[in-house]
């Protein structure tokens, strides 16, 4: 019922009507019925107070009478009247005042006069919270004051015994009545903020967890999302679900009642068919209709009727218990009042009130419905009080407003995330009024006698109703109780004789109650023949309605239950997997060597997952240097397998510090699931030293193969060779033998090679010449000669230490243009090293010498060895490359103090 | 009538340590499950269950990581105690060494997690009396001198299983009661869920859900 349309239409541009809401202004006991609306402008609000003609469609149906802008001095302020019994479900009565004038408004009872409420107070705290800075003008509504200058203002109430108090004690009165509202919303405010600063923070916080940045796949998308509200969700469904195992069925009583008093005044108590039980109902609802036939009530939806009936309604409701009333509905002449025993009171809620017209033009209230919605323990109720389209041949448009009414009900939840609940949604409906079917097929003296014989099982398979029920067109999965009564249209009114107008109409039973849902039982249907104010005569229905009512501790239990199996669900869709083998070892690994073996991976969980080697703390990778895992991440569905290879390969960074113990091949792996477990693997291996990666000055303290010595000696020489001393005892050799033999070997065979270091050996035979210098098995190293030279390129490119070493890196560089200074250096060098380095390029100055047949030249040579035996700690640009370069070239040029060396070298 | 709110509004994280053969496993599962796993394998890796708790009228989501207890995986399983609000070091009444563990594990849980982690001993296999070898009174010292609060349990007969978990989840809710736990930190374990407002008007009769967090 939002009739913040027509408001729209007589607003400027520039202007929206955030809400409206219609309501009764209460001055002096006078009820005014209003349309007030939120008018909104930029940044300013007011208030705009209609009057209104029936239902408000368009801008010509409200006129324009106050306007009280939302400034500092505004306040809305809820009341309470000792009058009225106040019981969840009653109107709201609030009192608007701004400066000296006071408003005091009826607003129907709902989430939609709440919804209001919350934007007016809104709206005043934006106008609070930039006081006294910037205060409002509101220049817009000058166009509205001339307009409705002529219009009548509110008099002022004469007989007000109340002194006015001062602008600032309204203000604080006004702050400190909206503070909690205030408060409320910036709790609400800050519940959000909090909430979704929360969920970033658990991202972050997964982050810092797992330091992984998976890539989700669609499927592990869908999975890993999480649902809003999914558990919220799941947890009411199975609630709903299992309702019977913590609910038992209560059986209530429900009075329904229903007259068309045809625009008549009470004129008698209504006793005898409000009190007409033997025991008072637990429950009353009474339904109206015609109750006022005037254009104004038509036009204006006012009528003084209205409070007539409703004391004569409570006069006649039984003696023997006290009522409260809940609501009270009213569209034009339908009305609908819902009274309740007072004990049972606080067990209502989520009382809405709808109404619906479809008379003229399909909308105009003088034909449609009225509803009240409520909760009532733990059964929702809908009852529904129509007045549908006359005449007897309109039964297929009494049809159409009855699939009107159903569709066009709707009651706003108070979850606003949820649509709206239609009447049919609901546990049980109860549907009572004037529904205008007639007796068709019979004349009217016909009717009478059967009427007069009391044959009403006859006369009823006449009834319009029964027959579209029947056939399914209307009212379905609806139930009617048996009619023991005679029609209850048309009299004269006054009387109980039948209709003796010149129309002289076929009586019918237009009154009827109808109801639809489970554990429901009529103890009485019937007319009141007694009851001669009106041309119908009322009926009532009593109903023993079986509520669902809730035994706190089976629901607690059965709540309890259902999050349990929640949280089993959930650990149950923790992915989980299984692996072929846990540990993994590699035997006698050696340099440059690949060796692998193969983890397969199965899903055996319950849900798709996704994995991902992670690393451990205070490492940079998930593994060794020397390991890989490949692939190192994927996704498995379930039921599927992955292989993942697992490699050892130790090479010129890793093999250092394996060869002088270290480091050793161990390592754990975790294998993480995304949301899961994690799986250890664990990886040793035997590793064989090499003199690839072995430091110059160990070596030279090797007198036999490096795999031949106890590795406990090759560590203890390790440590020694680091030491300045040295034992005359362990006097070491010039140069390592490993060099010697690659070096003599390539003199004696390699001096003419064409393309020598230019061109590379094969892998395989690099891994004969690695063991024959590791083991010492063989005389001479096998292999061809670019596959010996490679492994020479490769010894020295492996030394954790240049045969220059790191700290004259930098001397060298800066002295690379001078001869001299150069060889100055060479001469500091630690002596294996000296010796290394002079025992090298004495040999490719010997190569140079066969140039014509190597096709060998310093530029060839020089960047080649250059980068080996001088490298930088860290990475070389292109300016120190030459500068490397321009360095080395000094020494490939003969001297001849070099001569004696060359000499010597064939020995 | 007004159901109970269904979402939990606290995280918290716990982390399970204690040597291999001790019973993390079989507790977790007792909490989460409510059986007994008799033929428990050892845990190479670490595992995890969630469940939902109350604590003082809120609803907590436990986290549970339950970790290898080998001693080669020792150096691995240490990358899962960063950002725990709670930790169980658990020891078997049964087997003295794993006792006299306690002293490295609690090491372990100072240095690698943050002050304000609740850490509580438990001695599992308390329906073992018979093959008793570390006595109550004796570990009730331990736990008192090193500020840890302590049961003994049994994941085989479910005693005091719940209680573990709560009294450490107690313990932490408390922290953040009187603020000694900062829910901004993001390594205290502890993630707040604020509950969704409700709809309708607030009851005059319901007390105001106390904030947890005050920023």
């Amino acid at each position: 019922m939002d009739q913040s349309v027509a408001i729209q239409e007589t607003l400027a541009e520039g202007e929206s009507c955030t809400i409206a809401v219609e309501c009764v202004s209460l001055l002096n006991d006078v009820r005014d019925s209003k349309l007030i609306g939120l008018v909104r402008q930029n940044k300013e609000h007011a208030l705009f107070i209609y009057s209104h003609r029936r239902m408000a469609i368009t801008g010509e149906d409200v006129t324009l009478g106050q306007i009280i802008p939302i400034s500092y001095d505004f306040s809305v302020v809820e009341v309470s009247s000792p009058d009225e019994l106040a019981v969840v479900g009653a109107d709201t009565r609030v009192r608007v005042t701004f400066l000296e004038e006071e408003l005091e408004l009826k607003l129907p009872f709902g989430s939609h006069t709440r919804l209001f409420l919350s934007e007016v107070n809104r709206a005043w705290s934006d106008v609070c919270q930039q006081y006294p800075k910037e205060e409002p003008k509101f220049d817009w509504l000058t166009k509205y004051r001339k307009v409705s200058k002529g219009a009548r203002s509110l008099r002022k109430s004469i007989g007000a015994t109340t002194v006015k108090m001062s602008q600032m004690k309204k203000a604080e009165r006004a702050h400190t009545a909206n503070s909690s509202a205030l408060k409320k919303e910036d709790e609400s405010a800050r519940g959000d903020a909090l909430q979704s600063q929360e969920k970033v923070k658990g991202e972050v916080k997964d982050d810092l967890i797992r330091n992984s940045q998976p890539v989700l796949s669609n499927k592990a998308q869908m999975l890993g999302m999480p649902q809003f509200g999914l558990r919220d969700n799941l947890i009411k469904c199975e609630l709903l679900k299992n309702e019977d195992a913590y609910t038992y069925i209560e059986n209530y009583s429900f009075f329904l009642g229903t007259y068309n008093v045809n625009g008549q005044t009470p004129k008698e108590s209504l006793s005898p068919w409000l009190a007409s039980t033997a025991s008072p109902p637990d429950f009353y609802l009474i339904g109206f209709q015609e109750l006022d036939l005037s254009k104004e009530a038509f036009l204006f939806n006012d009528t003084p009727k209205e409070p007539e009936w409703m004391l004569a309604v409570y006069k006649g409701l039984h003696p023997d218990a006290k009522y409260a009333l809940v609501k009270l509905v009213r569209l034009v002449g339908i009305m609908l009042l819902f009274y309740v025993k007072a004990e049972h009171a606080p067990h209502i809620s989520e009382v809405e009130a709808e109404t619906v017209g479809t008379g003229v033009m399909g909308r105009m209230g003088n034909k449609g419905a009225v509803s009240i919605r409520f909760q009532f323990h733990n059964s929702d109720i809908c009852v529904v009080n129509s007045h549908l389209a006359a005449h007897t041949e309109e039964f297929e448009r009494r049809n159409q407003d009855f699939k009107d009414i159903c569709r066009r009900i709707q009651f706003r939840q108070e979850d606003p995330t949820l649509p709206p609940l239609t009447i049919l949604k609901h546990n049980i409906v109860l549907w009572l009024g004037d529904l205008n079917y007639r007796i068709s097929d019979l004349e009217v003296d016909h009717v009478k006698d059967l009427i007069s014989k009391k044959d009403f099982e006859t006369l009823h398979t006449y009834d319009q109703l029964k027959r579209q029920m029947d056939e399914e067109v209307v009212f379905v999965g609806f139930t009617e109780g048996e009619i023991d009564f005679q029609p209850t249209y048309k009299y004269d009114t006054g009387s109980d004789q039948w209709d003796t107008s010149e129309k002289c109409r076929v009586p019918a039973w237009c009154d009827r109650i109808l109801w639809r849902g489970k554990s429901i039982k009529q103890l009485h249907y019937q007319s009141h023949m007694t009851l001669k104010t009106s041309d119908h005569k009322p009926v009532s229905s009593l109903l023993e309605i079986g509520i669902k009512v809730v035994n706190e501790e089976s629901y607690k239990r059965t709540f309890e239950e259902i999050v349990r199996q929640i949280d089993r669900l959930e650990n149950d869709c923790i992915p989980s997997v299984s692996l072929s083998e846990r540990e993994f070892h590699f035997q006698d690994v050696k340099f440059m060597q690949h060796q692998a073996r193969t983890v397969t991976v199965h899903n055996d969980g319950q849900v798709p997952c996704q994995f991902e080697f992670i690393q451990k703390l205070d490492e940079p990778a998930y593994c060794k240097p020397w390991l890989t895992a490949n692939p190192a991440k994927g996704f498995l569905a379930q039921g599927a397998s992955v292989d993942i290879d697992l490699e050892v390969f130790v090479n010129r960074h890793t093999a250092p510090e394996l060869n002088a113990g270290l480091q050793q091949l161990e390592d754990i792996l975790v294998l993480h699931l995304e949301r899961g477990k994690d799986y250890f693997i664990s990886i040793t291996g035997s590793y064989l030293p090499s003199c690839f990666g072995s430091s110059l000055s160990a070596l030279c303290l090797l007198r036999e193969p490096i795999q031949d010595m106890p590795l406990e000696s090759i560590r203890e020489l390790s440590v020694k060779s680091n030491s300045p001393v040295i034992d005359s005892a362990d006097k070491p050799q010039e140069i390592p033998k490993e060099i010697w033999m690659m070096v003599d070997h390539l003199f004696r065979y390699a001096k003419k090679q064409e393309d020598l270091f230019q061109q590379p050996g094969l892998r395989s035979e690099f891994e004969e010449i690695r063991d024959c210098l590791d083991t010492g098995c063989l005389d001479t190293l096998p292999g061809s000669n670019h596959s010996v030279a490679e492994a020479l390129l490769l010894f020295l490119d492996a030394l954790p230490e240049p045969v220059i070493p790191f700290s004259f890196y930098q001397q060298c560089l800066d002295c690379c243009s001078d001869s001299s200074h150069c060889r100055q250096i060479i001469s500091m060098l630690p002596q294996c090293h000296k010796n290394v380095f002079n025992y090298l390029t004495a040999f490719l100055q010997e190569l140079l010498r066969h140039s014509a047949y190597n096709r060998l030249d310093v530029n060839v040579v020089a960047p080649i060895f250059a980068g080996l035996l001088l490298r930088s700690p860290d990475k070389q640009d292109i300016n120190e490359k030459r500068k490397v370069k321009e360095f080395f070239q000094h020494f490939l040029v003969q001297t001849s103090s070099d001569r004696d060396i060359h000499e010597k070298s064939p020995e | 009538m007004t159901t109970a709110p269904y979402n939990y509004s606290y995280i918290f994280k716990y982390i399970i340590i204690g040597d291999m053969g001790v019973g993390k496993s079989c507790l977790l599962h007792q909490f989460t499950e409510k059986k007994f796993m008799a033929d428990c394998p050892h845990t190479i890796g670490v595992e995890f269950g969630t469940r939902i708790i109350e604590v003082s009228g809120q609803k907590v989501k436990l986290q549970i990581w339950d970790t290898a207890g080998q001693e080669r995986f020792r150096a691995v399983t240490r990358s899962y105690y960063r950002g725990a609000a709670g930790a169980l070091m658990v020891y078997d009444i049964t087997r003295r060494s794993t006792y006299n563990h306690l002293s490295s594990w609690l090491t372990d849980a100072r240095n690698l997690t943050n002050p304000n982690t609740v850490i509580i001993l438990i001695g599992n296999k308390a329906d073992l009396e018979a093959q008793r070898d570390v006595t109550y009174e004796e570990a009730k010292q331990f736990a008192e001198e090193n500020g840890l609060l302590f049961l003994e349990a049994s994941a085989k007969t479910g005693e005091n299983v719940e209680d573990a978990f709560l009294e450490a989840a107690k313990k932490i809710y408390q922290n953040i009661q009187d603020g000694s736990l900062d829910l901004n930190a993001a390594e205290s374990g502890v993630q707040h869920k604020p509950t969704a407002p409700q709809g309708g008007r607030l009851s005059s009769d319901a007390q105001p859900q106390k904030e947890g967090c005050s920023c």
